[in-house]
């Protein structure tokens, strides 16, 4: 509640003498320091105004006196100033609001305002990552910061506001739930816009068992998972027909925040949905917007925490997690109210070898040790093999339900190993394309890349691997924006001393979150300003090349289709309501228009079905050609061996094998 | 306490009837919703009180040129009760709309708009007088309607006020004028018609709407500043100079000086500044922010 800061204090100080001296002036300026008797100062002309200010006069005599009760007079207020600093310096009144957050008659505000708190990091951090995308797409509009900035934050507001909602804030009565049918669905269908529905949906999943729903990208995993949760039917605006009950609760009529008790959901991004400041606040979350008391909620905390051996982490700051950690706290928060029924939407997506295990584990046990019916929105199919107890797939608009022992994942014509890529670049020449000597990148204390090496050849298709953390992302973003000279040489040139524009056509990236290129409100638009961008050259190619010459027929080509004009129907939608895949070619054709000799793509299978993995897998071999390459950092197993011609290992920021750098 | 969660029961029974909407998401069309609330409603207090409280606090912020009109004796009292009054119906509106609020979405949106506001202001605040913090609240009113504009604008410079340790007896009335700026948004006309499927109808539209927002914006920045000198103007220039605001002079006169002093410190400086600034901002970013905000409360990304 109390604690000392001296800025505000200095500020007020400040402003308050600003205040005196302000007041001076005024008489000064508008004939009021002449009062009294005292010795004269200062003799100026007086001035006559006319009109309706006729009343007044300007300047005049001044004296000593004069100012010195013009200062006094402003003492008062001055005072009132300095007051207020000294409050602000003393009161914590972020404190204040937190305490209101949970009860009282200004909750809502209260709670807003710990979000608004809760938020800045995020800002922060947001604006930081839009920056570096501005440079790889050499943007410096206005627009191109703020817009991304200002469309991460409304997400984070929707996903944070669902993650509240199914944690039961702001309910006014609580349904008791039936543990024994925890999914019940008979003759129900989901619609969604003009586009999306899914028929004749007849399910009936049981206690201690574990589902896993499976389907392409923008099937509807993610909307028959929340059909469950109740976010489709009252907080997307989903239309449901025929009947959803969950533990005996009518999905239709009951919103998710009433039925908070014993349905837990653990979202797909689980950082947007953090609504607390530090881990204990958030596990506990579900339990104080219910009232409970703080003692109680403690101890559940402790109790759910020691569950899932996440005790250490319970007194850290929710920033301070890494993605493994993070979804585990989700699943504690999720699991405190003890659900009947857990719902978790793509938990493996971005987690490394050893978390995706940690998470698949803790998952099984909870479904065949402690009873409760999860239900798993998921491709990474190949990890639920062994604790699966049915899958559920979506093909077109029907819902398919595959025994155990089926064929579980979904059918896998082996896409990724279709053409070998070395094949097809046999005739290359292997000419040296570029080469990185000796990079490294330190985030404060700590050299997240140490002295990376590496010689790309003409044709390469080089995969970067390695587990969360060990530096591939900072790496790709030091190749593309080196900040030193002589690091990143391409094509005999340094990187470094290329400007904006033409530094493009050396390296181009296509970050992890592709969405912070994108601003425009249309994809037309969007192209538009990408090939505003493209030097001379490329725009009036001559006909001898094959690939498209501007951003749109480049787009349409990566996406299968012939000509612009088979892909006119993406072209006036906003890029953000285009599907994954879609919005990866869309950012890849952007990247690509310019034709860089070096294209490198941080995890570009992330959330991709397979008939995106293809469409991306295609993208990335026309992306490497004589006189390119390309150098991708990836989880995928199965993507990277069908794709690469060599596999670089990454640990700890360094290759663990390095490469020796040709002369 | 019980009036409460009546309201919010009955509100909550609303939606179980309407399953298509979301409840309790931020409105786009203002007008429609508040339709409908005023047939479940017989008597809509939370207007009355927004209204009311309004006028009150213009008074408020006006005091120097109702003064006169109020018996001698308390004309002392004047200026002291228009600066208690300010925070109190600060207080009294936040406690109305509060319960009106209290829907995730809107407490997250809430949240998080006002933390992109405060920083804007203060990211700005290096920059005398630009303050960008006014397209967020024109194109917020503008979407989610004049009463979450209103709290939005009190947050906003809630949050700013905290961050900067900034808070001070102006803190109040900063608060209002910043309110009733994205409110007058929230309440600014809006094309009625059919949604046409032309698509030049439909640039057509937007384009005007961008236009109707900037012009807003303009009036918006210098009323701001002439609200703020309102309030300031008797405190900052003190007594004894010819500009001085007087009890016993006449209003025109005090009109007058009030006019001068505005014009000489803020009019032709940073309220020109703000609104070039707020005009320039809603051209620029104002077609993309709306069709976030928009975006905001349609689909679910699958």
């Amino acid at each position: 509640m109390f604690r000392l800061r001296l800025a505000p204090l200095c500020a007020a100080v400040v402003l308050a003498i600003g205040f005196v001296l302000l007041r001076v002036v005024y008489r000064v300026v508008f004939g009021g320091a002449g009062a009294g008797a005292g010795p004269l100062l200062l003799d100026l002309p007086r001035l006559r105004l006319d009109g309706p200010f006729s009343h007044i006069t300007l300047f005049g005599p001044i004296t000593l006196l004069g100012l010195g009760n013009a200062a006094l007079s402003a003492l008062p207020v001055a005072a009132v100033i300095v007051f207020f600093g000294l409050l602000n310096a003393v009161v914590n009144v972020q404190a204040l609001f937190a305490r209101g957050a949970g009860r009282g008659p200004l909750r809502a505000i209260s709670r807003s305002l710990v979000i608004a708190w809760a938020t800045f990091p995020a800002l922060l951090e947001s604006v930081r990552r839009v920056r570096v995308a501005r440079a790889l797409r050499a943007e410096r509009s206005i627009a191109s910061l703020l817009v991304p900035i200002f469309e991460q934050t409304i997400e984070r507001a929707l996903a944070l506001a669902a993650s509240m909602e199914t944690r039961g804030f702001a309910a006014v009565r609580a349904v008791p739930g039936i543990c024994e049918t925890p999914v019940l669905m008979a003759d129900a269908g989901l619609h969604f816009g003009a586009d999306w529905h899914l028929d004749e949906l007849n399910v009936t999943l049981k206690p201690g068992t574990l589902t896993v729903i499976v389907g392409a990208t923008g099937s509807g995993k993610t909307s028959l998972l929340h059909s469950m949760s109740g976010l489709f039917q009252h907080f997307y605006d989903g239309t449901q027909h025929g009947r959803i009950d969950i533990a005996g609760a009518d999905r239709a009529l009951t919103p998710p925040r009433d039925t908070a008790g014993f349905v837990g959901l653990v979202a797909q991004n689980v950082r947007l949905g953090f609504a607390a400041e530090t881990v204990h606040d958030e596990i506990g979350f579900a339990l104080t917007v219910r009232n409970v008391a703080p003692t109680i909620v403690h101890a559940r905390v402790f109790e759910v925490a020691a569950r899932l051996q996440i005790v250490h982490l319970v007194d850290r700051s929710i920033d301070q997690l890494s993605a493994g950690e993070a979804s585990l706290v989700a699943i504690a928060a999720a699991l405190v109210n003890s659900p009947i029924l857990l719902l978790v939407d793509e938990p493996l997506a971005d987690l490394d070898t050893a978390a995706r295990d940690r998470v698949c584990t803790v998952l099984g046990q909870l479904a065949h040790e402690a009873g409760v019916c999860v239900v798993i929105a998921e491709h990474n199919t190949k990890e639920f093999v062994s604790i699966a107890d049915a899958w559920l797939q979506i093909r077109g608009s029907r819902l398919h339900q595959l025994a155990p022992e089926d064929d579980h994942s979904t059918p896998q014509p082996d896409v990724d190993n279709a053409i070998p890529a070395r094949k097809l670049l046999a005739g290359a020449p292997a000419l040296s394309l570029a080469s990185i000597r000796g990079l490294s990148v330190s985030h404060a204390a700590d050299r997240v890349v140490n002295d990376v090496s590496i010689e790309v050849l003409a044709g390469d298709l080089i995969a970067l691997r390695g587990s969360n953390g060990a530096g591939k992302s900072s790496l790709l973003r030091a190749i593309a924006l080196p900040t030193a000279a002589d690091t990143v040489i391409v094509a005999g040139r340094d990187v470094h001393a290329y400007r904006r524009r033409a530094r493009r056509q050396a390296v181009a990236l296509v970050p992890e979150n592709i969405d912070d290129l994108l601003f425009a409100t249309t994809v037309a638009e969007e192209c538009r300003r990408a090939d505003r961008g493209l030097p001379r050259f490329t725009r009036t190619a001559p006909a001898t090349t094959q690939r498209p010459v501007n951003t749109a027929a480049l787009f349409a080509h990566l996406l299968g289709f012939e000509t612009v004009t088979d892909a006119a129907h993406l072209l006036p939608r906003h890029p953000r309501d285009l599907s994954a895949g879609e919005r990866l070619c869309l950012v890849l054709a952007i990247q690509l228009a310019v034709r860089p000799a070096l294209l490198l793509v941080d995890e570009p299978t992330r959330g991709l079905d397979l008939a995106a993995r293809a469409l991306v897998r295609a993208a990335l071999l026309t992306a490497a050609g004589h006189s390119s390459a390309v150098l991708f950092a990836t989880h995928d197993d199965d993507f990277a061996r069908g794709l690469a011609t060599r596999t670089l290992r990454m640990q700890a920021g360094r290759l663990s094998e390095p490469i020796e750098v040709l002369a | 306490m019980t009036e409460m969660s009546t309201n919010a029961r009955e509100t909550n029974r609303d939606n179980a009837h309407n399953v298509h909407s979301a409840p309790g998401s931020v409105g786009d069309r203002p007008r429609q919703r508040a339709d409908q609330a005023r047939q479940r409603r017989s008597i809509r207090w939370p207007s009355w009180i927004l209204g009311g409280g309004s006028v009150l606090a213009a008074a408020a912020f006006a005091w120097p040129f109702f003064v006169s009109a109020v018996p001698a004796d308390a004309q002392v009292a004047v200026p002291i009760v228009a600066f208690a009054l300010i925070p109190a119906l600060i207080v009294a509106l936040a406690l109305t709309l509060d319960r009106e609020m209290y829907t995730a979405k809107t407490v997250a949106l809430l949240g998080v708009l006002s933390a992109v506001g405060a920083a804007v202001r203060i990211a700005g605040a290096g920059v005398g007088g630009v303050e960008a913090v006014f397209v967020l609240l024109i194109l917020a009113g503008r979407v989610y309607g004049a009463r979450f504009a209103f709290l939005l604008g009190l947050l906003t410079i809630a949050v700013s006020s905290v961050l900067w340790g900034g808070f001070g007896p102006w803190t109040p009335f900063q608060m209002f004028a910043c309110g009733w700026v994205g409110a007058g948004a929230g309440l600014l006309p809006r094309s009625h018609n059919a949604p046409s499927h032309s698509a030049t109808t439909r640039r057509w539209r937007a384009r005007s709407e961008i236009a109707l927002l900037a012009v807003y914006g303009v009036v918006a920045s210098y009323l701001f500043g002439l609200l703020m000198n309102l309030w300031f103007w008797p405190f900052a220039v003190g007594s004894g100079t010819d500009i001085s605001y007087q009890a016993a002079a006449d209003p025109g006169q005090n009109f007058a000086s009030f006019a001068l002093y505005s014009l000489v410190t803020s009019t032709l400086t940073w309220d020109t500044v703000r609104a070039i600034t707020t005009m320039v901002g809603i051209a620029l970013v104002g077609p993309a922010v709306l069709a976030a905000l928009r975006r905001a409360r349609l689909s679910p990304r699958r």
